[in-house]
């Protein structure tokens, strides 16, 4: 099993909905999709060996993993779809303002841009309060962190692991309770955030400064805006949005447990 | 008259009997044909090898006078007291006239090695002057373009065995190529047709013939289902180019069932008008009981037995009324297979499972993908007859796996590379929960060659797979033997009491300097 299927505890995540041991998921026979992207699903530098199975989040994420040469793809849908099955909403808590996740880059990539000019533009754009999500090695910069902090409250949804090691397996769980607190969720860019919060009943949105990366080009990030334009823009229609990002993460296309564990070679409890 | 007359021309060794041979036209649909228009009173050839029970069931009412070429088989069947006529087609006169004439084998072993080779249309015509004005003749045409011929393995117009003297093949011109051309061909001859159907899936026994109206604008689902089914049964282990079954479907299904049947069944008569008061029905089927299909006042189709009501392992009286409707299951789903439509596949398969454990125990056993018709949310078995229980639904998931895997289609399940693994995720989308491990054998298909290669194919890659993945496994094997050994140092290092480690230190030391030394030695 690729270390990348524990990412974020999605094999966790996949392991509560199949009935088994979240704490210690079988071994995935393959790669799971841990974020969403515009290639074959895959992490980038991830180093797929010829003939795996790659799991994929959605039809067309699998059509075009197929056109890439990946021939092993089979569409599951995102963890977090299942984890929103295993944790359906009860609609209990009210929801405020918005969760807002700054583009963060991984680890060793450095963000290009004003942070605080992004957050101006937040604050002109957010009717309500702002939460802002960063990720780890953000949040675990003072200076970043601090920034933030004086425009609204800060938080992590913890640290997704490397090599399966320090990984924060209630990830997704942390980041489905933040979630279902807010009204609104909102990037500077397309993300598996934003329809995470989609999905969990957030209206989506995606503008604001960039923020690219040293040497990044455009050109992914406009074929983007012209595939999604639904999803684009300070305040777009949260119906067309919402549907948008479902298809994305593969909502129609999510296998029962017996399906789940039989697609990941995994045995009855 | 004598039961054999020699009418010239005959084959005296010879006989069109063979196990190398086509078999005589036979098979329990011809022979209901037969047994409805035997004119009472009236006079019948039957030109060219047809099955013993094609003759009897011309009964009794009728003269049935034989034509072969074969004196073996001429001789065979006068000792069984019917009339024969044994000769080349060339010899025949109309000095004798029939009611009826009867050529289900087609005309081409009505001429013998000796004296002129007549083509189709010669030979039809010698037919046609046999008869009496008013006089009916039932004739097979084989289809050259057939899907039998499709998925044939050998050339028609290479000379096999020693029959094949003369292999036109399709290079007879004078034979019409599509049922229109047949008969308009007979109408110029003076034949007008009242009755024509394809015949599917072998012209020497079809068990399911349908009337170019009913394929086009009749119960198609059940005709392509029963087209696909007749195939598979004919070709079980047959070694064939391509899945028969599936040309036979996509034909009836896209409008070319006609087309592409194995043969043409026409039933045509001499002017002035028809003196047989008979038309077989628009769809005959007969892979054991014979099947009649028909028009209801509503615009439905019914189904009614009428004949072979006591075939062993079928209740035949299941099959009598409303035929259903819809498309068969198989095709379905491997539609959605191939367009990825995983809702769609599992909502049939849930389905299914769900009807499935509605049925009677013995119908079970028949209630695989390949013989249930889907209409919206209604399931129903295409052939209700065939009786037998089954372990559970997972044997019928297992062979459609197996018709997946073996068939080489895509599929949407990637990472379920084999017959288990595949049946516990079709399981699983079906809901069913018990898949048993055992299985008996896989039910015998047809051995097609397309299918061979695609299994080639798909095993080169998994090779080539394979072997990458061997290659990556070592090369990840010798990193991470390096970082143990790494490991093992630091902690030999950090672990050990300190007086061990100058004593390690010191014997390193000294073993470098020892190394030292023996170098200088050597050099000097």
């Amino acid at each position: 099993m690729h270390h990348a299927n524990h990412f974020y505890g999605h094999a966790h995540v996949m392991a509560e909905y199949c009935g088994l041991d979240p704490e210690h998921p079988p071994r995935i026979e393959g790669y799971l999709q841990h974020g969403w992207n515009v290639a074959d699903g895959l992490g980038y530098g991830t180093p797929y060996v010829s003939g795996r199975p790659i799991f994929v989040w959605s039809e067309q994420t699998r059509r075009r993993a197929w056109s890439m040469g990946r021939k092993h793809s089979t569409v599951t849908g995102a963890p977090f779809l299942y984890l929103l099955r295993c944790y359906p909403s009860t609609d209990e808590a009210p929801r405020e303002g918005t969760i807002w996740y700054p583009f963060h880059g991984w680890e060793g990539q450095h963000v290009h841009g004003s942070h605080q000019r992004l957050i101006d533009e937040i604050l002109d754009t957010e009717p309500g309060p702002v939460t802002f999500c960063l990720y780890w090695h953000e949040f675990r910069d003072d200076k970043t962190r601090a920034r933030y902090e004086k425009a609204g409250r800060v938080i992590t949804h913890g640290y997704r692991g490397l090599r399966w090691q320090d990984t924060e397996t209630r990830f997704l769980h942390n980041q489905l309770t933040e979630l279902r607190r807010h009204r609104r969720v909102a990037s500077n860019r397309l993300s598996s955030a934003v329809m995470y919060g989609a999905a969990a009943g957030c209206a989506p949105a995606v503008y604001g400064d960039p923020m690219r990366l040293a040497g990044e080009e455009t050109r992914i990030a406009e074929r983007i805006r012209r595939e999604w334009p639904e999803l684009h823009g300070p305040n777009p229609d949260p119906a067309a949005g919402t549907e948008v990002a479902l298809a994305e993460l593969g909502a129609e296309d999510l296998a029962g447990p017996a399906e789940l564990r039989a697609i990941l070679g995994w045995r009855a409890p | 008259m004598t039961d054999l007359k020699m009418i010239g021309g005959e084959m005296p060794d010879w006989s069109d009997r063979r196990a190398d041979e086509r078999p005589p036209a036979g098979g329990a649909v011809f022979a209901e044909i037969l047994r409805r228009m035997a004119p009472a009173g009236g006079r019948i050839l039957v030109a060219g090898p047809h099955d013993d029970a094609l003759i009897d069931a011309l009964g009794s009412r009728t003269e049935v006078v034989c034509l072969l070429r074969s004196e073996t088989d001429a001789a065979a069947l006068a000792e069984r007291g019917v009339t024969v006529l044994c000769g080349t087609l060339a010899k025949v006169t109309d000095a004798d006239r029939y009611d009826v004439v009867v050529a289900l084998d087609g005309v081409d072993r009505l001429c013998s090695v000796e004296g002129p080779q007549l083509d189709w249309a010669e030979a039809v015509q010698v037919l046609r002057r046999a008869l009496r004005p008013g006089g009916s003749l039932l004739l097979a045409v084989e289809n050259e373009l057939g899907v039998h011929r499709l998925v044939d393995r050998s050339a028609p117009t290479s000379a096999h065995g020693p029959g094949d003297w003369r292999p036109v093949g399709e290079f007879d011109e004078a034979k019409p190529g599509n049922p229109t051309r047949l008969a308009g061909r007979l109408a110029a001859d003076g034949l007008a047709v009242s009755w024509l159907a394809a015949a599917w899936p072998l012209p020497s026994a079809p068990t399911l013939l349908a009337t170019p109206y009913a394929l086009q604008d009749g119960p198609v689902g059940a005709l392509s289902a029963a087209a696909a089914g007749a195939a598979g049964t004919a070709y079980a282990g047959v070694p064939v180019l391509s899945d028969p079954r599936r040309l036979a479907a996509a034909a009836v299904r896209g409008g070319l069932g006609a087309e592409f049947a194995a043969s043409w069944i026409v039933l045509a008569h001499r002017a002035p008008r028809p003196a047989l008061d008979f038309v077989p029905p628009p769809v005959l089927l007969g892979d054991g009981p014979v099947v009649e299909l028909a028009h209801d006042r509503d615009g439905g189709w019914v189904r009614k037995v009428v004949s072979g009501t006591t075939t062993p392992g079928r209740d035949t009286t299941r099959l009598n009324g409303p035929l259903p409707t819809g498309r068969l299951l198989e095709e379905l789903l491997l539609a959605a297979c191939l367009r990825h439509e995983l809702r769609t596949a599992r909502r049939l398969l849930s389905g299914w499972a769900t009807w499935f454990g509605t049925l009677a125990a013995d119908s079970q056993g028949s209630a695989t993908v390949d013989n249930v018709l889907v209409d919206g949310d209604a399931y129903a078995l295409l052939d209700p007859s065939r009786l037998g229980t089954s372990p559970g639904p997972a044997t019928a998931l297992r062979r459609f796996a197996e018709t997946l895997l073996a068939g080489g289609y895509a599929h949407p399940w990637a990472s379920a590379t084999n017959v288990d693994s595949l049946t516990a995720v079709l399981a699983g989308a079906a809901g069913v929960q018990h898949v048993p491990a055992v299985e008996s054998a896989p039910v015998p298909i047809p051995d097609s060659q397309r299918e061979h290669e695609e299994q080639l194919r798909m095993l080169r890659e998994q090779l080539a797979d394979a072997t990458t993945r061997a290659a990556w496994f070592e090369a990840e094997l010798s990193g991470r033997d390096s970082e143990l050994r790494r490991a093992r140092l630091q902690i030999k290092a950090f672990s050990g009491k300190f007086s061990y480690r100058v004593a390690k230190l010191g014997a390193v030391s000294a073993r470098k300097a020892r190394n030292a030394l023996r170098r200088v030695g050597k050099e000097s």
